[in-house]
């Protein structure tokens, strides 16, 4: 569904991604990992056009993103999207929220956005908080709500950036958790994170990054078991034992 | 000149609250027109679009390089002549007055916008929310809000401002207080009277900036 071929691009002279290759299929599971600066972020957002790149392809569902002559409004408003520090709307409560897209992009009536943002918060656990507004939540309350704001537009794949990177310890296990439900339920999911312990539960394959360039794309339990690149090993040895 | 009357200002309470409400319509006309053209030229220097950048930067530097009075006697004589018919004084100050005070709160506006997170743009685009939405929906509503102190300053300064039409002729609230005065020769009383009236709504202003800095910061 999401096919990226040989994407580069570069802020000036900084080369932030190199040739970067890779393949989501549908209803899979690609977690992308890496150090900080490695380009995962950067990358994740090349998918939907957030990020302008230079060099190479990537088709969503057979769309052409970095032509210049496709909608990526539209594209966008399929895909939806999970951002490290939530992001969601300071001056609108949470329903609104999730309302907004639904009746100003996909042009729904008011009651049945509104419906369907009941339903979505009740799914993500947060049924009670509909009236109150973003500051009134906690960090992991706030991801699920950006969660539900992205189902609402019924994407047909979903990108996660770093979404549990900004939360204190013991709320990235609620976000985690829908997250896991989502892929159970078949979503198409590229989530970049250091949540080694998410990718090796929810993951089919993980994608090792570094300097810009993918070092490693691997099915989950290989890339665990005996990653073939140096610096993968390094960084789990890192990260598996701190 | 011992003898106040401040009977004077009671006996001609209908003519001065008349010039009073001249100087209310000018000022919310003038913040509505200024805000909306204001919001345009700083949405057109932002929009990373080259000659439009220029256009606006141009038009803001070269209004706020004027005397207000300077401006309003401009299109006093201008307006009447772009049009090829007198105007009268009340829309030739107008259009001065919004052509003038949007060059301010463009500048006000612009660093509203740019307070807005980009992250938030970024979400509203990843929903697939256009321009007009981004900005209508999400990024305008909070830079409004935190630049409402700003913008009620400027108000503050516009209320006053409007005290340089006499320039033109038309009767607002200082004007009307200064015909009472001379025609009955009280000046001490009028004048006293009008720097009052002036005096408590800037500080009714002021107030209601302080009250919302309060509440903006926390």
């Amino acid at each position: 569904m999401i096919v990226l071929d040989k994407v580069s691009k570069r802020y000036g002279d900084f080369q932030v991604l190199t040739d970067c290759s890779t393949q989501v299929a549908r209803s899979e599971v690609v977690v992308v990992c890496g150090p900080s600066g490695s380009g995962k972020s950067t990358l994740i957002k090349t998918v939907n056009g957030l990020e302008p790149f230079q060099g190479g392809t990537i088709t969503v569902d057979g769309i052409d993103v970095g032509d210049p002559k496709t909608d990526l409004t539209r594209l966008r408003a399929r895909i939806g999207m999970v951002f490290q520090n939530f992001e969601l709307f300071p001056h609108m409560s949470v329903v609104q929220n999730i309302r907004v897209a639904q009746i100003k992009v996909l042009k729904r009536p008011e009651a049945e956005a509104h419906q369907k943002a009941l339903a979505l918060l009740d799914r993500v656990g947060l049924g009670e908080q509909a009236e109150k507004f973003p500051s009134q939540l906690s960090g992991g309350q706030q991801q699920r709500v950006a969660i539900a704001r992205a189902l609402a537009m019924d994407p047909i794949a979903m990108l996660f950036d770093e979404p549990t990177s900004a939360l204190d310890p013991e709320m990235i296990n609620e976000v985690l958790d829908v997250m896991q439900e989502l892929a159970a339920e078949g979503m198409t999911m590229m989530v970049v994170t250091h949540e080694m312990g998410f990718a090796r539960r929810v993951a089919d394959r993980v994608i090792f990054m570094d300097e810009g360039r993918i070092v490693e794309d691997a099915e989950t339990d290989q890339f665990f078991g005996t990653p073939r690149s140096d610096r993968a090993q390094l960084f789990l040895s890192k990260i598996l034992h701190h | 000149m011992s003898d106040f009357d401040f009977s004077v200002i009671l006996d001609n309470l209908p003519f001065l609250i008349e010039g009073l409400g001249m100087t209310f319509l000018l000022t919310l006309l003038a913040i509505a027109g200024g805000l909306a053209i204001g919001t345009l030229l700083a949405l057109a220097r932002l929009s990373g679009f080259a000659p439009l950048a220029m256009v606006a930067a141009a038009y803001t530097n070269f209004f706020r390089s004027l005397p207000l009075i300077l401006v309003i006697f401009w299109f006093y004589f201008l307006v009447p002549l772009i049009l090829g018919r007198p105007v009268g004084g009340f829309y030739s100050v107008l259009v001065a007055f919004i052509l003038f005070e949007a060059a301010y709160y463009s500048e006000i506006i612009r660093a509203g916008i740019s307070s807005v997170r980009s992250g938030q743009v970024a979400a509203a685009r990843a929903l697939g929310m256009n321009y007009w939405q981004t900005m209508g929906d999400v990024v305008l509503p909070q830079a409004f809000r935190a630049m409402t102190p700003v913008l009620l300053t400027q108000a503050i300064i516009l209320f006053q401002d409007t005290s340089l039409v006499y320039v033109v002729g038309l009767k607002d609230f200082l004007v009307s207080a200064e015909l009472v005065a001379n025609r009955d020769q009280r000046l001490v009383e009028m004048f006293t009277f009008a720097a009052a009236v002036y005096l408590v709504f800037c500080l009714l202003g002021s107030y209601a900036v302080r009250r919302l800095q309060q509440r903006f910061a926390t």
